[in-house]
């Protein structure tokens, strides 16, 4: 870690040496790894899917970010917790005169890691889309270790497990399936490499087409031929307007109800689900989410016996 | 006779376009009658409306840019060098805020009343300027759109509505079906309007003081040309989204072949700007297939490179 | 001793009194906990803001002095743009492996070398082909803009989604996002470009009185020239990787700076220039950040006042 301007300064500002009877704690992440001279007992979260995680994990959490608070985490809003800036833009002072024992950033304040790092220990959890739920199982096992709650974690790691297997034996020929996301009246196709790619690689959803990838926010510009084309038996719709805090999902039916995905297997069936936006789109990596996810979709699919 | 080679050829690309896209659907099977009925569908739900939508909008964007030309006489002016389209967006974010529930009409209805007004504050800072140069023009334009546009990101940015602002200017002909582009119609009727109206257009752009010596009525063409104006940016605006530069390099190329006599003009601008659209599209279509590439990212691209070699074409002095 | 430099004179004290002021509220208002870490976060902070404030004002009155007018700027010629587009090809044919393996000052250099390159081969052929008119090269300028984003979103479409999220941002201007990393390298070569500014500042005055004027007088025209471009290029890049896009920023302060000091000398509106631009961006931040709680909303408050400050120079003829 090289010491910038700011880390000499970070580094006089620190408390006092760390006691020596705690034993350190290193944590490799995303963008190399962090020594910490002791369990850390104060905690930020720049990441709404890590606050989900540790929140379910029973840790406490000393500082959130102040925007974009999913609904079912609403507690975080409340005055308790330090709102500590916007995901892009965190609150680098407010951090370091909160001075944590470690800060957790991921996905999209994952750029903020090598600021903060030189302040206070920060690591980047962000997950890897192509092997999600793994990830997903392997952060929450570090986390387990971090904080001294190993048990908790393997817990909740056989909870997934069990979710996937019984999703995985409820979709078993039960046809393919596609992700669309939809953005005003424009449709994206998540693929093999998205944030929804879980459903194929691991929950084993066959897919219809192996040459999608994941444009950020808006997946691939399709049209409705194409879905039409493909024929999948499953539609999974994120409404990315109702993600992002506008309208209800209402807006994708809308969109979707149409002579041409009418004719869909998926339709026909009655087999759209439209998934949980602010789940699937905001905080899809966090445990209650996902966990929540793989419900919604097992009801969705043991529903057609 | 040339007119009708243009129209040959817009209907040719009009013809491809049909068979361009996901299903496949050949012209050989479609005349010995061997598709079956999903093809069929597709064909009358998707590309015969996707078609039909690109032509009306490439027709309206087109002739309304050409009208614009004509009553400020300034061959670099288009609806989109104009602030009217910005203004028409900022309606659009002003409907999104205070009435979310609001029907398509309304919708366009409150997009066309912004870019009205727009468009008349545009022309409003015209008079006030001494013109100099005929530059001077489509560069006020520009800046207008561009603080009318910083003012709109100013508010989706307050309320978090940046993707959807994102999402309605970019031109995109992807999500177009049947039932889902018939206000474009709205378009194609007021091309006709410009057309019959086109004499009556070019004696008003002579100025005012020309326009009563002939006995006509200034200030209801001007109006007339006003609302074709906005309401072909507003109606565009909210079936597909902007179409940047259309209006200004299809008119230009067109009078660089057939000469400024805008009763000729009008045809050819109608069936260039529906060719033109339809190429890019079609391009769009292909490169990255199954997947599109939106109209308003290819036409971009062609669009400014077509814009500066018309500019640099001439060499246009300075005035001393 | 003449009155005018009399004038310009205390218009800069008072500007450097306001822009010390600026700076220390920003660094002292509404601080929590340690005074000592907030001063250094806060100070590079600062550096980041000055440095972008010095290269746009730098880069904006040398530009305006090449092309012989004051409203003609780096940015609106699409400067900024190219520095995106560049950064976008390089991302897109040497792949983000190459790039990850490079250190992101390595990276930034080879970025700030090609945009140079292309910058002064671009606009020595625009300036110096032909004596263009001035409202030419301005609309010239914002269509390459335009043509330059619309390349850089045609391959960002193009790319996978790990390389588009990274370039993703570049397309809008936060003055509270400087990273870090980049300042020391950045402050080299901004300190660098300053340096070879310096060394021929003493022509500059003459180069404003225009080309025939200044090769009488002994200046070797197109050799200079193709260095101003040069510095221009760099220090464009540096601002546009330091804050993205900002297209009326440099406008804003150097019209400003002509007003106050009523002086056309270097001398004075060099240092006015970035005295302004150090009060418009510290001053703003810290209005924004500690007064209004907005975050990033600052960029878009400029180009609003920049659009209108450029709508009145042309509408007051300044663009002759």
């Amino acid at each position: 870690m090289k010491r910038s301007a700011l880390g000499v300064i970070a580094a006089f500002s620190m408390t006092a040496a760390a006691p020596l009877w705690a034993a350190p704690v290193t944590i490799a992440h995303q963008q190399g790894e962090v020594t910490l001279p002791k369990a850390p007992q104060s905690v930020v979260v720049l990441d709404w899917a890590n606050v989900d995680t540790l929140d379910a994990l029973g840790v406490p959490i000393a500082g959130v970010p102040g925007s974009n608070v999913p609904d079912y985490l609403s507690k975080f809003a409340g005055d308790d917790y330090a709102k500590l800036g916007s995901l892009q833009e965190p609150d680098v002072e407010g951090i370091a005169a909160l001075n944590p024992d470690l800060v957790i950033v991921a996905a999209r304040s994952r750029r903020s890691q090598p600021q903060l790092n030189g302040i206070v220990p920060t690591v980047d959890m962000s997950i890897d889309n192509a092997d999600f739920i793994a990830s997903v199982k392997a952060n929450i096992l570090e986390y387990g270790e971090i904080f001294g709650r190993g048990d908790r974690a393997r817990e909740m790691v056989a909870d997934l497990d069990a979710k996937v297997e019984r999703l995985r034996a409820a979709a078993q020929g039960k046809g393919t399936a596609m992700t669309l996301v939809t953005s005003g009246n424009k449709l994206g196709v998540y693929g093999a490499e998205s944030r929804t790619s879980w459903l194929q690689r691991e929950v084993g959803f066959p897919t219809v087409t192996n040459a999608v990838d994941d444009r950020s926010d808006r997946g691939d510009a399709a049209s409705f031929e194409f879905i039409l084309e493909a024929n999948p038996d499953w539609l999974f719709v994120v409404d990315r307007d109702a993600g992002v805090g506008q309208e209800s999902g209402e807006a994708a039916r809308a969109l979707l109800d149409n002579e041409l995905v009418r004719q869909t297997s998926a339709w026909t069936k009655d087999q759209v689900v439209y998934l949980d936006p602010q789940r699937a789109y905001v905080v899809m990596n966090g445990y209650q989410a996902l966990s929540d996810l793989l419900d919604q979709v097992h009801d969705a699919v043991s529903d057609k016996g | 006779m040339r007119l009708v080679l243009a129209i040959a050829v817009t209907a040719l690309l009009a013809v491809i376009s049909l068979f361009v896209g996901v299903t496949e659907i050949t012209p050989a099977d479609l005349l010995a009658g061997r598709i079956d009925d999903r093809q069929w569908q597709v064909l009358m739900a998707a590309r015969v409306p996707r078609t039909l939508a690109l032509i009306l909008a490439g027709c309206a964007t087109a002739v309304a840019g050409l009208v614009m030309q004509i009553i400020v006489r300034n061959r670099f002016v288009e609806p989109s060098t104009a602030g009217t389209v910005e203004a028409a967006g900022l309606g659009l974010l002003v409907v999104t805020l205070f009435a979310p529930g609001m029907p398509l009409m309304g919708k366009m209805l409150v997009a066309a009343a912004f870019a009205l007004a727009g468009t008349a504050l545009f022309l409003r800072i015209l008079r006030m300027v001494p013109l100099r140069d005929v530059l001077m023009v489509p560069l006020i334009g520009i800046m207008l759109g561009g603080v009318i546009g910083a003012g709109t990101t100013f508010f989706a940015y307050r309320f978090d509505l940046l993707p959807s602002l994102g999402a309605w200017s970019m031109g995109d002909f992807s999500g177009i079906l049947r039932g889902r582009y018939e206000l474009l119609w709205i378009g194609g009727a007021l091309t006709l309007a410009a057309y019959a109206a086109a004499d009556r257009l070019t004696v008003a752009g002579m100025g005012k003081d020309f326009t009563t010596n002939l006995g006509l009525g200034y200030r209801p063409t001007m109006a007339l040309a006003l609302v074709i104006v906005a309401l072909v940016s507003a109606v565009v605006l909210v079936s597909v989204g902007m179409i940047p530069f259309l209006g200004l390099i299809v008119p230009n190329i067109v009078s660089l072949i057939v000469g400024d006599n805008m009763r000729r003009a009008v045809p050819w601008v109608a069936v260039s700007g529906a060719g033109f659209v339809l190429a890019c599209d079609i391009v769009g279509r292909t490169i990255r297939a199954p997947y599109e590439i939106p109209i308003s990212t290819t036409l971009g691209v062609v669009g400014s490179v077509i814009f500066l070699f018309l500019l640099l074409r001439t060499r246009h002095h300075a005035p001393a | 001793m003449h009155r005018p430099d009399a004038r310009a004179r205390i218009v800069l004290a008072v500007l450097a009194v306001l822009a010390a002021a600026a700076i220390v509220a920003f660094m002292t208002l509404g601080v929590r906990g340690n005074w000592g870490f907030v001063l250094g976060f806060r100070g590079t902070k600062v550096l980041g803001l000055i440095l972008v404030a010095w290269s746009i004002a730098l880069s904006t009155v040398l530009f305006q002095t090449v092309t012989g007018n004051r409203i003609l700027t780096p940015s609106i010629m699409g400067f900024d743009a190219l520095f995106i587009l560049i950064r976008t090809g390089v991302t897109f044919f040497f792949g983000f492996g190459a790039l990850a393996l490079m250190s992101p000052k390595v990276q930034f250099g080879a970025e700030v070398l090609v945009m140079t390159g292309f910058a002064v081969f671009l606009f020595q052929w625009l300036f110096l082909r032909a004596q263009r008119s001035l409202h030419l090269m301005v609309l010239v300028g914002i269509v390459f803009g335009v043509l330059f984003r619309n390349l850089a979103g045609f391959m960002q479409r193009l790319m996978d989604p790990v390389q588009f999220q990274t370039l993703q941002d570049m397309f809008f201007a936060s003055f509270s996002r400087i990273d870090p990393t980049l300042l020391g390298v950045s402050t080299v070569i901004v300190g660098a470009a300053s340096l070879v500014t310096w060394r021929i500042a003493h022509s500059f005055d003459v180069l404003m009185l225009g080309r025939e004027q200044a090769i009488s007088l002994g200046v070797p025209y197109r050799r200079r020239v193709a260095t101003i471009l040069a510095i221009v290029a760099v220090l464009v890049s540096v601002a546009t990787a330091l804050v993205g896009p900002v297209t009326f920023f440099g406008l804003l302060v150097v019209s400003l700076a002509h007003v106050l000091c009523g002086s056309g000398r270097h001398r004075h509106v060099l240092p006015a220039a970035v005295l302004l631009g150090i009060i418009c961006l510290v001053g703003g931040q810290t209005l924004l950040e500690r007064v209004f709680a907005f975050d990033t909303a600052l960029s878009i408050i400029i180009e609003f006042l920049g659009g209108l400050v450029f709508i009145l120079l042309l509408v007051r003829g300044a663009a002759r």
